[in-house]
């Protein structure tokens, strides 16, 4: 890893994420096509945000959501009844 | 660039201003709608947080109780989704305490640079291409969730507000109430180490 590689590194995240200047952008991507350790971590990089969030989704099962709307209606209603 | 806690401004979204008022003149139905707005999103935060399925139940039953039970002195300065998700956040952090365990620490920049120097040797597998066989993508699931599971607790809140439930990194410096800056910083060792995480696993012998 290159001083230049270092000054990159950091920034990766706000680079996929659009959030540098676009100078700072068009230096990362010159630096880029230069060097192929680089552009294969900013790729796969992108790939585990885009992986975590097709394969990390869940599902509130039917009886856990029934579960959490009853206790919760008990709670509001004693509340509620005691003023 | 900006060290301060951010300060948002935000069109709220009249479903909830309508449900919200509602809810405060006596509806019923209007409590119920709300919870069905946002049960899902708030118990996924919560296992991805906890990993285990009743405190994620538990932690959701807690916000929605807390919400309503401080939902007339809420100002909608804020999304109503953005307001539960802090109060989430903070059920999530006395669950933890609560249970005495998982120390939070740090994630050194270091241990994750090294790898770089070695030729960028990664194996994530191309999101498009996810396995269609069932058994294959549960086993990919679990490598998923056991990475995502263990990065430290702090970083892996910032990861699930930004990447998991698309919070810009603003909101997710207003809902856990630190710096922008920290909230980049996290984010980007948290992505990291992740990577890293689903590498070794599928050097270990997971799936291919």
């Amino acid at each position: 890893m290159t001083d230049n590689c270092m000054k990159h590194f950091e920034r990766i995240s706000e680079y996929l994420d659009g959030e540098l200047d676009p100078a700072t952008c068009i230096e990362i991507e010159r630096h880029m096509a230069e060097c192929p350790q680089c552009e294969n971590c900013v790729e796969s990089l992108k790939r585990t945000v885009a992986l975590c969030r097709k394969m990390g989704g869940e599902k509130l099962a039917p009886d856990e959501a029934t579960r959490i709307r009853e206790k919760l209606r008990e709670c509001l209603f004693r509340e509620h009844k005691a003023g | 660039m900006h060290q301060e806690t951010a300060v948002l401004r935000h069109e709220f979204d009249p479903i909830d201003r309508e449900l919200i008022e509602s809810f405060k003149a006596g509806s019923s139905e209007a409590m119920e709608r709300l919870v069905e707005r946002y049960e899902n999103r708030i118990f996924t935060f919560g296992l991805k947080m906890c990993g285990h399925r009743q405190d994620a139940e538990d932690i959701a039953q807690e916000t929605f109780l807390s919400a309503f039970r401080h939902l007339d002195r809420f100002r909608q300065e804020t999304p109503l989704k953005n307001w539960l998700f802090k109060i989430a956040a903070r059920a999530c952090f006395r669950k933890r305490r609560k249970k005495k365990g998982e120390p939070d620490r740090e994630i050194s920049i270091e241990s994750l640079r090294h790898e770089d120097g070695n030729g960028g040797d990664y194996f994530i597998p191309d999101p498009d291409e996810s396995p269609h066989d069932a058994v294959l993508r549960l086993e990919l699931k679990t490598i998923i969730d056991n990475s995502i599971r263990s990065l430290p607790p702090k970083y892996r809140m910032v990861f699930n507000l930004r990447d998991m439930e698309g919070f810009s990194t603003e909101e997710a410096a207003q809902i856990m109430g630190i710096s922008i800056q920290l909230v980049k910083t996290r984010l980007h060792r948290a992505r990291l180490f992740l990577r890293d995480k689903i590498t070794a696993a599928y050097r270990e012998g997971g799936l291919q």
